[in-house]
């Protein structure tokens, strides 16, 4: 019974999750996976997860957007002279989110300019016609930063004039808004993800002793390279689109989903479908 | 679930321009680019020695973007980064605190102001993308009206012959730039193969009738579409159809063979480089001949033991000699420069 109210739980509360949705039965199939003793433990550190759905991601970008807004229009900047910037391929987070934000925000109405970081003639053209404004980066969520470093200074590269530099986001890791405080990019977030939010992050202390050594250990079995994520940030954060590579591989699970399945694997971690 | 905690940034007001204050580095955004790459390490060791001495004495020249909490560097990118190197080793000033930067906080550069100060600083680096520099160096061009190398060489600090290279790449249409421009240095076509590929295109569109009706922007996408196939497989290779063309100056019959093989070249598709202009070079015999008439040259001027020589006017008519000869080394060594981009795609 109580197995049951658990996976009823994880239904509701991640029912939207893009890449395969959490159901009682797939909730069902990740703990069975575990004996006994280990299941409380998967259990208490699926409570600790941050889920961001679809609602709450837009949520969180129109109102970090409505700030910015308002702030920049006080610095003297109006909507005209901000360009929005996806920092990825089309069809990954970065361009998704933007989407999102431009049509619940309206930003082409308002006059705002969206670019595609990759673009430098755009970039070029733009900021030579605008000659001062703001940069606006738009993404899902930021780890350590090094992917949104690689991605700014290719973009930044063709940039001419006075602009200022703005990351819009549901989620950064404190690594990341500290990395990109120092680079001077001012990141505005729904919520900046603490090392101590992360039950098996060396820095935490929700999670303790024997508890904590078993998942870390589980973790190693599932992918022994990358079993606590991304440069071991061991992040809670999953939202609805794709979980970040950098969370724990016992919630992620295996390549492919075998041997270990996972309640939140990414898009390229499931099986290939045979037509 | 723990719970949310949003950030809600302030925007700083404005700070007046035309003050001088003394900043922490925590105040300064550092340049984009890698400093490492920027400046000259045994200079900047040196610079930082001083620093750690007397502390910056020259201010620094910053502004303030509108809406940006910290400020942007105009001038003074290395002792910005002495400063944070030494309090990142911990060091502190004489008065025991750490160190700050005197800063003199200007209005925001115009956009050519902004640009010729990044020409300053790119100097230092030989890499440097050879495309976007060529569009910074487009918009100084327009907004100064200044289109002469040797002026513009003096305002951004490139040679004439970097220059001379970024106009022929502004020459190409921007579809084409674009592909420069890929941040993907395995699909990026090189600046190179514009530059090299230029005068060939040029001598297509003058000569070679199939190639001129088939107009200039797809015999460009041709010449594209050749070297993702791996059919030119060195961008040096064009220099091959040019070297084919200029032996045959003389020989009316043979330049026509070969304008007719460049109409080929850009008609069919397999049809490699090499295996289409070699017949027309002899590259290696003429190279050795050109070596080894250097050779002689000096061991014949030795012979003369010209550094006796006393009377002024032969003095200056040998003076004058040696000059022509030097002009000549020096633009043929030029004209030999020149690599595949080392990033590119090589097949």
């Amino acid at each position: 019974m109580w197995q049951f109210f658990q996976s009823l739980r994880a239904a509701l509360r991640f029912h939207d999750y893009n890449p395969q949705p959490v159901s009682i039965a797939s909730a069902n199939r990740w703990m069975n996976q575990f004996d006994e003793e280990d299941r409380r433990l998967a259990w208490e550190l699926l409570g600790k997860v941050i889920y961001l759905s679809e609602q709450d991601t837009k949520k969180i970008l129109l109102h970090q957007n409505r700030v910015l807004m308002a702030n920049l229009a006080k610095a003297g900047l109006s909507s005209r002279k901000l360009i929005y910037l996806q920092t990825d391929d089309a069809g990954s987070s970065s361009p998704m989110m933007l989407g999102m934000l431009r049509n619940a925000a309206g930003l082409e109405q308002q006059g705002c300019k969206m670019l595609d970081g990759r673009d430098s003639l755009g970039i070029n053209n733009t900021t030579k016609k605008l000659e001062e404004g703001a940069i606006i980066y738009v993404d899902d969520f930021v780890g350590t930063g090094d992917q949104f470093c690689k991605s700014r200074a290719f973009a930044t590269q063709s940039v001419v004039g006075s602009f200022s530099e703005f990351l819009l986001v549901p989620s950064i890791c404190e690594e990341g808004y500290a990395r990109l405080a120092d680079l001077g990019v001012t990141v505005y977030a729904g919520h900046i993800h603490a090392k101590a939010e992360r039950p098996l992050h060396e820095h935490s202390h929700l999670m303790q002793g024997p508890a904590r050594e078993r998942l870390i250990a589980i973790c190693k079995q599932i992918r022994p390279k990358v079993g606590l994520g991304y440069e071991n940030l061991a992040t809670m954060v999953v939202l609805y689109r794709n979980a970040p590579n950098s969370i724990p591989a016992i919630l992620r699970g295996s390549d492919k989903q075998a041997p270990f399945y996972g309640l939140f694997p990414r898009f390229k971690d499931l099986p290939v479908k045979k037509s | 679930m723990p719970t949310l905690r949003p950030t809600h940034p302030e925007v700083p007001s404005v700070v007046p321009a035309g003050q001088l204050r003394r900043l922490s580095p925590d105040d300064i955004k550092p340049s984009t680019n890698n400093p490492r790459l920027l400046f000259d390490p045994p200079l900047l060791a040196e610079l930082k020695k001083n620093i750690a001495e007397h502390g910056v004495l020259v201010p620094i020249t910053v502004y303030q973007p509108k809406g940006q909490a910290k400020f942007s560097i105009l001038d003074g990118e290395r002792r910005y980064r002495c400063v944070v190197d030494l309090t990142n080793e911990g060091h502190v000033g004489k008065d025991g605190r750490h160190l700050r930067i005197p800063a003199n906080i200007v209005e925001p550069p115009s956009v050519i102001a902004g640009l010729l100060y990044m020409f300053s600083i790119h100097n230092f680096r030989a890499d440097w993308e050879l495309m976007p520099t060529a569009l910074s160096l487009k918009i100084v061009m327009e907004q100064l009206e200044v289109t002469d190398n040797l002026a513009l060489s003096k305002l951004t600090g490139l040679s004439e012959r970097q220059i001379e290279r970024c106009k022929s790449l502004l020459t190409f249409p921007e579809r084409f730039q674009k592909l420069s421009l890929d941040p993907d240095p395995t699909t990026r076509i090189p600046s190179n193969f514009w530059i090299e590929a230029l005068p060939v295109l040029d001598l297509a569109m003058d000569k070679a009738e199939n190639v001129k009706k088939l107009g200039r922007n797809p015999a460009t996408e041709k010449l594209v579409e050749k070297y993702r196939d791996g059919k030119i497989k060195s961008v040096i290779h064009f220099r091959r159809i040019m070297e084919a063309h200029d032996l045959a100056e003389d020989d009316a019959p043979q330049q026509a063979k070969v304008v007719r093989r460049i109409d080929q070249f850009f008609l069919n598709p397999k049809l490699e480089t090499r295996a289409a202009f070699d017949e027309f070079v002899v590259e290696k015999k003429r190279v050795q001949s050109a070596i080894g008439a250097c050779d002689t040259f000096i061991a014949q001027l030795r012979k003369f033991k010209l550094t006796y020589t006393t009377d002024d006017e032969e003095r200056n008519n040998l003076r004058e000699a040696l000059r022509r000869v030097r002009d000549y080394c020096d633009s043929l060594e030029q004209a030999l420069v020149g690599s595949d981009d080392p990033e590119a795609k090589h097949n």
